[in-house]
């Protein structure tokens, strides 16, 4: 049973002629090109640009990840004295997948980077990381710690940096307005 | 029928930080629960050894950020016992109010997330949250600071109350009072809290010793030890502490447990602010070179919010030698291995949410 009916052999170059038999045949022919079909694709394009990336900035939601200390803040970011949902950063969902904002607050360890950076990459895109903190940003106090890594943009791209051991919740208030602006141009003063 | 497992966290909505739970499931029971820990290990007390004294206390305080407060006066008084130090009277008093206040919010928090985990009763959540931070708002008035206050100094504070502050803080007693006795009612008169929290995660008496779990988790079994009853420290003995502690040993026990002692510290700061009497509460400023340490051995405990929290300290010269902690965290963490056994897997959660950990005390 262990014997195949062919050998490996055969098949070796098969991808490549099979490539090379498709251009062949394609090589005479002219695609037809659909003018109006083009210019309308692009008319639309330009025409949901403002609303998408409206959209976009005014519904960021926030991942539920906290890491250590700034997470009690981020914790006081959604509840009840600061309020996050009046900016539009909605509830704090738990799964990557609904969320468009990473706040990476706390320090990174080396066991956490392969976590972080699956967490990261199950995020739809357009997806923003914002980093919270001094630990987040470089290291902070632990910057001479064996176990830390010093800022987690060593690991993601990061769009924001907030400082402050931890900073108050007003900050990353601050922080997502500055990624608003980040992300769709200058936007209307939030009444806060 | 075979065995499933199945991987919980590290991040995770539930688990309260970085704790990776790995679980065996017969069908919807849990036979088996293996925690991971480890992910925010940082090597506190490997950073410490390269330190003057004071200028660690704000490393202690990121141990338990749930409660920084108690870490921070721990290693004071371990570093005070070294040095020999005594500490004022009004600084013992003004002390105390402080880390009374600071077991407060640090069981406000525990009941605001606990209780969102437990059915998602939100406003709970929310209720609690707002009143954490009128109490912090009192600590940020008297040290400096939102969350992290690094106020102990040695032999006392960095800075004295305000003038004023007692008449403020008696208001705050006054609603905090209220607010406790309306949270009771509310969440033991609904009947999702009460079923899932009663004759859950039972820990007989034995057990609990036999574990060495300490804290709420302890007294919720029908122990009562309490460090500040029990080996008194600063001003305890003076204010007519009562320990509290339920003989149950369920989840809705440690619940219990932990209203009764916001409720006992928000009398302790009352009868602390009446009896405080006037004079100097100032400890020593941060100097790089202190006096010379007495003891070459010391090893302090304090009831912190989250259980017993020992520190041993070998010190060398201006700096500690060896510096040893005994998290409370980390060895409650451990009876996750026996207690959701046998329970449903939707009642791991409030397990967990009753023992409250804090991971960043578990990894140090």
């Amino acid at each position: 049973m262990d014997e195949k009916p062919y050998s490996e052999e055969q098949f070796v170059h098969a991808k490549q002629e099979m490539e090379s038999l498709a251009a062949a045949s394609l090589k005479g022919r002219k695609l037809p090109v659909n003018a109006v079909f083009g210019k309308l694709s692009e008319l639309t394009k330009a025409i949901a640009a403002g609303p998408i990336t409206w959209g976009r900035k005014s519904s960021l939601w926030p991942m539920q990840f906290g890491l250590a200390c700034c997470a009690m803040e981020l914790l006081d970011f959604g509840s009840a004295r600061v309020d996050a949902e009046r900016g539009g950063y909605l509830l704090f969902r738990g799964t990557p997948r609904q969320t468009d904002v990473m706040i990476v607050a706390g320090w990174v360890t080396k066991a956490m980077i392969p976590e972080i950076k699956r967490l990261y990459e199950q995020m739809a895109e357009p997806r923003y990381v914002i980093a919270y903190g001094e630990c987040a940003t470089c290291g902070g106090p632990w910057w001479e710690s064996y176990n830390i890594i010093t800022g987690i943009d060593q690991v993601l791209p990061v769009d924001v940096y907030v400082a402050g051991c931890p900073p108050r919740p007003e900050n990353l208030f601050g922080a997502l307005m500055k990624l608003q602006e980040k992300i769709g141009g200058k936007i209307v003063e939030n009444k806060i | 029928m075979a065995l499933t497992k199945i991987n919980i966290g590290p991040v995770h909505p539930s688990t309260h930080g970085v704790l990776r739970l790995v679980a065996t499931l017969d069908g919807d029971t849990v036979k088996e629960i293996e925690p991971h820990i480890g992910f925010l290990h940082r090597g506190v007390e490997k950073l410490v050894e390269t330190r003057m004294y004071m200028q660690s206390p704000s490393y202690m305080e990121k141990i338990d950020y749930v409660a920084p407060l108690s870490y921070d006066e721990l290693y004071v008084a371990t570093v005070e016992a070294a040095l020999g130090i005594p500490v004022k009277e009004r600084a013992q008093y003004v002390r105390v109010v402080q880390l009374e206040l600071q077991r407060i919010a640090s069981h406000l928090l525990w009941l605001g997330t606990a209780i969102n985990d437990i059915g998602q009763l939100f406003s709970v959540f929310m209720w609690c949250f707002k009143d954490r931070d009128i109490v912090l708002k009192l600590l940020e008035e008297a040290t400096g600071g939102r969350m992290f206050y690094v106020n102990m100094r040695l032999g006392g504070l960095n800075r004295d109350l305000m003038p004023g502050f007692a008449d403020r803080t008696y208001k705050v007693l006054d609603y905090l009072k209220n607010r406790v006795g309306e949270y009771e009612e509310y969440i033991e008169s609904n009947p999702i809290f009460m079923e899932r929290m009663k004759k859950l995660g039972v820990m007989s008496r034995e057990e609990a010793i036999n574990m060495g779990v300490t804290g709420p988790v302890l007294r919720g079994s029908g122990v009562d030890f309490d460090i500040r009853s029990a080996y008194p420290y600063y001003v305890y003995e003076k204010l007519h502490f009562r320990s509290q502690f339920e003989t149950a040993g369920d989840c809705f026990a440690r619940y219990k447990v932990r209203i009764n002692e916001i409720k006992e510290s928000i009398r302790l700061v009352g009868e602390a602010l009446k009896k405080m009497p006037e004079g100097d509460a100032l400890g020593m400023p941060i100097k790089l070179i202190g006096p010379a340490p007495k003891e070459k051995e010391v090893t302090v405990k304090r009831e912190l919010p989250r259980g017993e929290g020992m520190m041993y300290m070998v010190t060398d010269g201006q700096r500690p030698y060896r510096l040893s902690i005994r998290a409370p965290s980390f060895i409650n963490t451990a009876t996750l291995q026996h207690l959701p056994n046998g329970h449903r897997l939707q009642d791991l959660f409030p397990i967990l949410a009753s023992i409250d950990t804090v991971m960043a005390d578990v990894d140090r």
